[in-house]
């Protein structure tokens, strides 16, 4: 990298791989240097089919930052994602030894290892573990318990992970374009960073980040990670469902959910018809535009009931007090939030743009909100990650949202 | 032990009786024979002279000449096990010499349940495994019909050897909801006849992969169990996907979506002499993938000239409502004489030179060589796919020293699913037509394939 503070995210999507490059201060907002975006090829659902011409998708998107920002680009911050992630909850606990009272940064180190130790399948591997809260003899709620007097000390912490040959693939990939990789950070995670202010965390709050591929989401209570994980469901289902079901192409299915797709039903006259445009190797057709509506409107629902489903599983839904915010290409859906009120019950808001000077056109598009939190992400940790007494603070306050890995 | 498919002149024919007992158990009978002919032995029982005398069955039995002097029982069960106990011995010699008898009922009435668990307690004394296949009432009849019922059904259940149960309400939805009553019970009928002559294919219909009445019994295992079943035909490009899809869509079936908790299924493949072992390969993969890693699939796949050009798939299982229990069913004390020992055949078709994955090492499994596996012989053999497995086991239990020692103490011990559990191998491809994500892993979550268009799933129901 030409300056040590420029980072770069890279977010692998179903339909698009964007990079994002920018200048960053720990205590300032980002400033955004470019956006680099290239077509997706070799991807479904999150995840590489075709190696090759996943990589060919990467360069081109890369040099396409390149160009623009006038920047070589080593390495970079990249997003996961793919139905294979899953999480859970664990708590560590560390009972003090006699005569010793005060929490140390070791009884910390204790507790988080042991944290860790939770059975995932064989095959998966820890992405990520999240401090969500500390708990001092009993204590709820306690921010940072290094000084503090006690006897014993909990911590609980939230635990991403995934299948570990899933995860080689985005690695290898990246490496072979030829990148460096500072951090794979799942990519739920980043799209919070990227889409939730602190209130709503605090709030409590689940946001949906519907791409082309997946469904990534996630839950925070109190400013920490509850739940999260990814459905192997987005966009491009739909798309596919238009096409097959209207049998009509993809790239013309794509259009029309672009152009008059809708997540709600009823909303047209009976009988209205859309008109679809000759076009080489396409006759001219009409549809019903209530049958077009019907089957984004049945895609998406099922896929919002089977997310209740595990939501339900572990009952956060009720507590979230800033409800439920979309954000990714799909969430640009007509319709989407109404169909997500009335599936969740609890009131939809689109995502906010996120808080970065430079470029900040670009922040309104919610197909970069993972990207732009990767960015978030790396500003947040470049305080973090020294391990110096004076840093010591920056990581205790960002230490509720990683935790460090 | 390798007999050939094609040499059907020398065909075992297995007497089978089916005895419809009752008003809706001859409607069944009727409906079989209209639909098409099959090679077994028709006994109509019933207490009503007039439907007796309509029916087409080969051998018909009056019940009860003296109780209800010709006429119906007027939906007593006690006046029906009173008919049948009086004519007790015309129905003796209508079961006569059969080692495999279905009795068919409507379980509600007088006739069906009051009559039906002495008939299928006499058949099972006279030496024969009982099947019974019973339909219980619609909601709409009442309650004191759905009572009769289930009292009746728990008699059959302790002496028949398996039973499917049919809830009439679970069928309701194919005949649209403008269908008039009768329509409703003629579909009720037609599935059930279409249920009888799959058992019936299953066991009598030579195969290329052979099912056997002990496989039937095994996937109908349990008590209390709701019975799924499933049939579907096709033909043309793809038919093998489509049958598959048809039948998983029987309203039996609940979209398949339960198969991911079942135990044990049992599938049958026919087709025509074009039947390829591509096909059927696939469509195994396709229902490898709705089943849970725990379950058995107890595979047969069978040559019916008549079907040429069409694929059926039929799938039997059943859902308990206690969760699956892995051990076998406490020794059932009939005998079980000849039809376990039914020969288990893997017969490749000599003309083609294409050996699917788990065919390949289907060669005549006849002088199996000791091979010095170790005690977790039956986890060891689990890769390749399950009717070789299958047969390993038989061969293994048959010849082996340690491995017998692990599976033998089960009745029919060989075919019990507990003592290797099989991952089933991930299959990378699902035959539905899935658009774009044809190629690549199917989204799969609660036994429902997502990639598959939601409007074509949720519409359907």
């Amino acid at each position: 990298m030409a300056k040590s503070n420029v980072v770069v995210g890279l977010d692998i999507g179903t339909t698009k791989v964007c990079v994002a490059v920018a200048e960053v201060e720990a205590d300032e907002e980002p400033r955004l240097l470019c956006i680099g975006q290239a077509e997706t090829h070799g991807v479904r659902k999150g995840e590489i089919t075709d190696f090759e011409a996943a990589r060919e998708s990467v360069r081109s998107a890369i040099s396409d930052a390149e160009s623009k920002s006038d920047l070589e680009i080593r390495s970079a911050f990249v997003s996961l994602t793919g139905g294979h992630l899953s999480s859970l909850n664990n708590r560590g606990v560390v009972e003090l030894p006699d005569g010793r009272e005060e929490i140390t940064d070791a009884d910390l180190e204790e507790a988080r290892s042991r944290g860790r130790q939770v059975s995932i399948p064989a095959t998966n591997t820890f992405l990520h573990t999240l401090v969500r809260q500390y708990r001092v003899d009993g204590r709820d709620g306690v921010v940072d318990p290094v000084g503090i007097i006690g006897t014993r000390l909990e911590a609980d912490f939230h635990i991403m992970h995934g299948v570990v040959t899933r995860v080689q693939n985005t690695v290898k990939l990246v490496k072979d374009v030829p990148l460096a990789i500072d951090e794979v950070v799942v990519a739920s995670l980043a799209s919070a960073l990227g889409a939730l202010d602190e209130s709503q965390r605090d709030r409590g709050v689940l946001l949906l980040d519907i791409g082309g591929g997946t469904t990534d989401y996630i839950i925070y209570r109190d400013g920490a990670v509850a739940q999260s994980g990814c459905l192997g469901v987005g966009g491009d289902h739909v798309t596919n469902d238009i096409s097959m079901g209207l049998r009509i192409p993809i790239a013309r299915a794509e259009r029309l959910k672009v152009d008059e797709g809708s997540a709600v039903l009823g909303t047209c006259l009976p009988d209205e018809r859309i008109h679809l445009r000759a076009e080489p190797g396409f006759g001219a057709r009409e549809i019903e535009r209530e049958m077009l509506h019907q089957i984004i409107h049945f895609r998406l629902r099922e896929m919002f009931e089977l997310l209740k489903e595990r939501f339900d599983a572990e009952r956060h839904l009720p507590y979230l007090g800033a409800g439920i915010v979309l954000t990714g290409g799909a969430s640009q859906t007509s319709g989407i939030q109404h169909l997500a009120e009335d599936v969740f019950g609890l009131p939809v808001t689109p995502a906010n743009p996120p808080s970065v000077s430079g470029l900040s056109g670009a922040v309104t598009n919610p197909q970069l909100a993972t990207v732009l939190g990767l960015i978030e992400y790396a500003r947040v940790t470049s305080g973090a990650r020294p391990t110096g007494g004076l840093l010591f603070k920056m990581k205790s306050a960002f230490g509720r949202l990683f935790g460090r890995r | 032990m390798s007999d050939h498919p094609a040499d059907s002149s020398s065909r075992e024919a297995m007497q089978i009786k089916v005895v419809g007992i009752g008003g809706a158990g001859s409607n069944v009978l009727d409906r079989l024979v209209l639909e098409d002919a099959v090679e077994v032995d028709l006994v109509a029982c019933n207490t009503d002279v007039q439907s007796l005398a309509s029916s087409v069955a080969t051998q018909k039995v009056q019940l009860g000449r003296g109780v209800t002097r010709g006429l119906g029982t007027g939906g007593d069960p006690d006046l029906g096990f009173n008919a049948a106990e009086e004519s007790a011995q015309d129905i003796a010699s209508a079961l006569q010499g059969a080692p495999l008898v279905f009795v068919v009922a409507g379980l509600g009435g007088g006739t069906g349940s009051g009559a039906t668990p002495l008939v299928v307690k006499m058949a099972r004394d006279r030496g024969a495994l009982v099947l019974a296949l019973v339909t219980l009432p619609f909601s709409f009849e009442g309650r004191r019909r759905h009572q009769q019922a289930m009292e009746s059904l728990d008699a059959i259940r302790h002496f028949a050897d398996a039973v499917i149960c049919f809830e009439n309400d679970r069928m309701s939805d194919v005949a649209l909801p403008s269908a008039g009553v009768h329509e409703a019970f003629a579909k009720a009928d037609h599935l059930m006849g279409q249920c009888i002559r799959a058992v019936i294919d299953l066991v009598q219909r030579r195969g290329l992969i052979r099912l056997g009445f002990d496989d039937l019994l095994s996937a109908l295992r349990g008590h209390e169990a709701q019975c799924l079943f499933g049939y579907g035909e096709a033909q043309g490009v793809d038919r093998a996907a489509s049958a598959l899809d048809q039948a998983l869509r029987s309203p039996l079936m609940d979209q398949g979506i339960p198969l991911n908790e079942v135990a044990n299924v049992l599938v049958n493949i026919a087709g025509g002499t074009d039947l390829t072992l591509a096909e059927v390969q696939t469509l195994m993969r396709a229902l490898s993938q709705r089943t849970g890693e725990q379950t058995q699939l107890l595979f047969g796949a069978a040559v019916d000239p008549k079907l040429n050009g069409r694929v059926g798939v039929t799938i039997i299982s059943s859902l308990s409502a206690r969760p699956a229990e892995p051990a076998p069913l406490p020794a059932p004390p009939a005998p079980l004489p000849a039809i376990t020992a039914l020969p288990r055949t893997v017969a490749v078709p000599p003309s083609s030179g294409y050996t699917p994955r788990g065919f390949a090492p289907a060669a005549p499994p006849a002088p199996a060589p000791p091979t010095p596996l170790p005690v977790a012989a039956p986890v060891s053999v689990a890769p390749s796919t399950k009717p070789r497995s299958i047969t390993d086991r038989i061969l293994e239990s048959s010849g082996g020293g340690a491995s017998a020692a692990v599976v033998a103490p089960a009745h029919r011990g060989s075919l019990a699913p507990a003592p290797a559990p099989e991952p089933e191998p991930p299959a990378p491809v699902e035959n539905v037509y899935r658009g774009r994500f044809e190629k690549g892993e199917p989204t799969i979550v609660n036994g429902e394939d997502l990639d598959v268009p939601a409007i074509f799933r949720r519409r359907v129901k």
